[in-house]
């Protein structure tokens, strides 16, 4: 579905390049989680699978670029839309409305979606992210966290066939944030949408994503299953990556010689580790 | 506080009205101000806007905008009610030294101008906050049949100066938040505050738009044919307000 | 040092988002305000420092009514962090954005810039000094808005989600600057949705809900007030639903920080070898 190669990337005016050579393979129905600190590169990376780079933002660009089957430097922007929908990172420069059923009703019209179904598909999208009283409400008058909502409502009413979101859930509560992941699962297994997000709670990375690709300095240093990129513990930790406090407190009794075996990544994972350092030591 | 001109959400009689009927209403009141050569019924028209404002619960917002039109068009008055001749004279702003004439033609031309100005320019902040932009839209493609493109162009620089003014008042508030005196109350200090700004300004307006460019074309727009959401009819109330508009036209005729 | 006597706030448009405020906070504390999106946590930092003027009640801060002074003059007492970093910043580099509230402090040009060198290199942007903000990633944006924030040394630290976008030991690193600060004496209110940190750091906690204090006390006590959190969306951390999971078992008193647990499970296991060998 997305297929990456050598690509690099140097914004015009800087002098290090914000990628170095990547190459990533994702194929249909996968959902993939990004991770790494801050200026690793991920946004731009997101931006290079919308066609945003090259089409709006400049500088040199190596390598190639393909999404649905489509090259990113040969189609304009508007094209790519029909395969990948895009959250972009601040949500608020990419409300175009004044009215929130109106910004989610915006893609659906210019992708000439028949005028039944877009009552149904805003319903719809308004329900998954929690926001069905919002629907009147003027763009400008809401907090952070629900313009991002309307946001990845107006990505997700698209229903394309790649979902990419730049820190979907950066100012929303922890229910809100788990409500999101819980549509992405939704959309993923009920219409085998790709989806490929950057986050930094590696929480519901680690809970909801099959598969993990940590950056760092414009480059993919791991990449691979959840469980399996989370077993680089020691990489992870060097270069600031959280882990659930759960995986961390597993890390620890490790270190301690206390407990040999996979990682947990959520709370009754944990609950069974814990149970087993217990119980070993007291026999 | 964001944008000045924005679209205010309420149930109102006026906010339910066709678009198309709202922007009827703005030509009428540009016709009916011009047709007429007296303060009198051109207040009257002032003062139905009013009305309007006060009806769909934006008085608020739209009072202060007249005050500004109305010093606006004085000091326009300034510069040309002492050049008019013709007519009796009234008074002199300097009486003792008879200087700066003022005769009764002169004042009823300002008058009228001024009049004229607040009642024609306020009918665009009206319409714009009872209105909302993409209804704009499907009006101006559907049945006025304007490219989508263009039609949406239009409203983005109608909606332009509103955007910039939002970003003053956010900038403001970033530069008063780390103590720099830009809440003063005095308009001329407020001025050369402002002035330094224009060019930062500008150009995070200008950045604010591209993002915004960005955000629309990733969503596919102009990608192709489009459907609209909106279904904007005609209902009684706007005919019946069609009726009205007439009628006023064709009052100065009957008079 | 703050005090909300029955604040109430309404919009312009009507809504009514602060109901009845009754906060204090005293000089040096470290408080948390969490809630779920929507429930006025941002309105009601932004009373503090006067962007926003009550609609009923009154409010002190250092001193000074903050209903009837100017934000400019509320500003030499309390450092404001917006939510959106792009809302704050507004100079052409990165160096004239840390350098700005300190001209109006009346700093010398000198000091300014030992002050503004500092405040970069703490948070960690000092290479980027020349640079256009804009042109940065938005975790670096906010690092810049942070550190133009810590570089006046303002008493009081009003902070509205100074983490987000920020990784895991990125957003360490700003809170330790922050509890750096606290522990100089410094008061620090900050607004965040990440629990794990609140759990870490804030010594207090209030939880905002529909424009009301849900609950507010010191932050062991709030965080495992089960009911409440979950009636914001909030969760309490992960440290205390694994302790809670061996409370049946009769393991462990409450614990906030994994690093809590694992003392915990240590002691355990040293007590019952000592249990055995004697
Ligand atoms: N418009 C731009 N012009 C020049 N350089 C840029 C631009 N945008 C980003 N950069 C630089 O490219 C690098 C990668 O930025 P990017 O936004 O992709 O980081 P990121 O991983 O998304 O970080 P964050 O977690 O902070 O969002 C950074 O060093 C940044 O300074
Ligand atoms: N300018 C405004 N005009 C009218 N209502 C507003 C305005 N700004 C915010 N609101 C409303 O006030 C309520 C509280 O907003 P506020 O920004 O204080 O929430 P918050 O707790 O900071 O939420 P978040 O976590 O999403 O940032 C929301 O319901 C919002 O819709
Ligand atoms: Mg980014
Ligand atoms: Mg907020």
């Amino acid at each position: 579905m997305i297929q990456i190669k050598g690509l690099s990337f140097l914004y015009n005016d800087s002098k290090e390049p914000a990628l170095n050579n990547i190459n990533l393979q994702i194929g249909e129905g996968e959902f993939v989680g990004i991770v790494g600190p801050t200026g690793a590169g991920k946004s731009t990376l997101a931006l290079c699978l919308n066609g945003v780079i090259p089409h709006f933002l400049h500088g040199e660009f190596y390598g190639e670029v393909k999404v649905d089957g489509k090259d990113t430097v040969e189609n304009d922007c508007a094209r790519i839309a029909y395969s990948v929908g895009s959250v972009f990172q601040d949500p608020e420069a990419q409300i175009v409305s004044t009215r929130v059923e109106d910004e989610i009703a915006f893609g659906l019209e210019n992708l000439n979606i028949p005028r039944i179904e877009i009552a149904a598909r805003i319903k719809e999208s308004l329900e998954m992210t929690g926001i069905s009283d919002l629907r009147d409400y003027s763009t400008t008058q809401l907090s952070g966290g629900q313009k991002q909502r309307v946001a990845i409502a107006s990505a997700i009413a698209l229903r394309p066939k790649i979902l990419v979101l730049d820190e979907p859930t950066s100012e929303l509560d922890p229910k809100g944030s788990l409500d999101i992941f819980n549509t992405l699962q939704k959309l993923n297994k009920e219409y085998s949408i790709t989806i490929v997000v950057i986050e930094q709670k590696i929480q519901l990375l680690t809970e909801y994503c099959s598969r993990l690709v940590v950056m760092e300095k414009g480059s993919v240093l791991l990449d691979g299953p959840t469980r399996n990129v989370l077993a680089n513990q020691e990489i992870l930790q060097k270069i600031g990556v959280n882990s659930s406090p759960v995986t961390r407190l597993a890390y620890m009794l490790k270190k301690e010689g206390l407990y040999q075996g996979e990682f947990p990544i959520n709370v009754e994972e944990a609950y069974l580790v814990v149970s087993k350092v217990l119980s070993e030591k007291r026999r | 506080m964001p944008a000045m001109v924005e679209y205010i959400q309420t149930d109102s009689f006026f906010h339910r009205l066709n678009p198309i009927t709202k922007i009827l209403w703005t030509f009428a009141v540009l016709i009916i101000s011009f047709l007429f050569n007296s303060p009198i019924p051109i207040l009257v028209i002032l003062l139905s806007n009013l009305l309007i404002a006060l009806a769909s619960g934006i008085i608020k917002q739209v009072l202060p905008m007249m005050k500004a039109l109305f010093i606006f068009s004085f000091i326009l008055i300034l510069c040309q009610i002492f050049f008019v001749d013709e007519g009796k004279t009234l008074f002199y702003a300097i009486p003792y030294f008879n200087i700066g004439k003022v005769t009764d033609a002169g004042l009823n031309m300002s008058l009228v101008m001024s009049f004229r100005m607040v009642a024609t320019v306020s009918t665009i902040p009206i319409l714009m906050m009872t209105t909302p932009m993409t209804d704009m839209v499907v009006v101006l493609v559907e049945k006025l049949k304007i490219p989508f493109k263009y039609a949406f162009m239009f409203i983005t620089a109608l909606r332009f100066i509103p955007t910039l003014m939002g970003e003053i008042e956010q900038i403001m508030q970033a530069q008063m938040s780390r103590g720099y005196n830009s809440d003063t109350r005095n308009p001329f200090k407020k001025m050369v505050i402002v002035i330094p700004l224009a060019i930062p300004l500008l150009v995070s307006s200008i950045k604010k738009t591209e993002k915004m460019a960005i955000s629309m074309e990733a969503r596919g727009f102009a990608s192709g044919p489009r459907s609209y959401f909106r279904k904007i009819v005609m209902g009684k109330a706007d005919y019946a307000a069609l009726v009205l508009l007439l009628t006023a036209i064709l009052s100065p005729a009957l008079l | 040092m703050i005090r909300l006597n029955n604040l109430c706030y309404q919009y312009k448009n009507g809504n009514k988002v602060l109901k009845n405020l009754n906060i204090h906070i005293k000089s040096g504390e470290f408080v948390a305000i969490i809630g779920q999106n929507g429930a006025g946590k941002t309105t009601l930092l932004k009373q503090l420092n006067g962007l926003l003027k009550p609609s009923q009640g009154t409010i002190n801060v250092c001193g000074l009514d903050a209903a009837k002074t100017k934000t400019s003059i509320l500003a030499k007492k309390i450092g404001f962090l917006f939510q959106n970093p792009d809302h704050q910043i507004f100079c052409a580099t990165v160096y004239e954005e840390i350098a700005f509230g300190l001209k109006n402090l009346g700093i010398s040009h000198e000091d300014i810039e030992g002050l503004v060198n500092r405040a970069a290199q703490r948070v960690g942007i000092d290479q980027y000094l020349k640079t256009d903000p804009f042109s940065l990633s938005k975790g670096q944006r906010q690092r810049v808005a942070l550190a133009s924030v810590l570089a006046m040394e303002t008493d009081v630290l009003v902070l509205d989600e100074p983490t987000t976008g920020q990784d895991y030991s990125e957003g360490l690193e700003i809170m330790e600057i922050v509890k750096d600060l606290n522990k100089r004496g410094k008061t620090v209110i900050i607004v965040t949705h990440d629990m794990e940190l609140v759990a870490q750091y804030a010594k207090r906690v209030i939880v905002l809900q529909k424009g009301s204090v849900l609950e507010d006390g010191p932050t062991e006590m709030v965080l495992g007030r089960e009911e409440s959190l979950a009636l914001s969306n909030l969760q309490p951390p992960q440290a205390y639903l694994l302790a809670k999971k061996f409370h049946k078992q009769g393991f462990f008193k409450d614990v906030y920080r994994v690093e809590e647990m694992l003392d915990e499970i240590i002691s355990y296991l040293d007590g019952e070898e000592n249990a055995c060998n004697g």
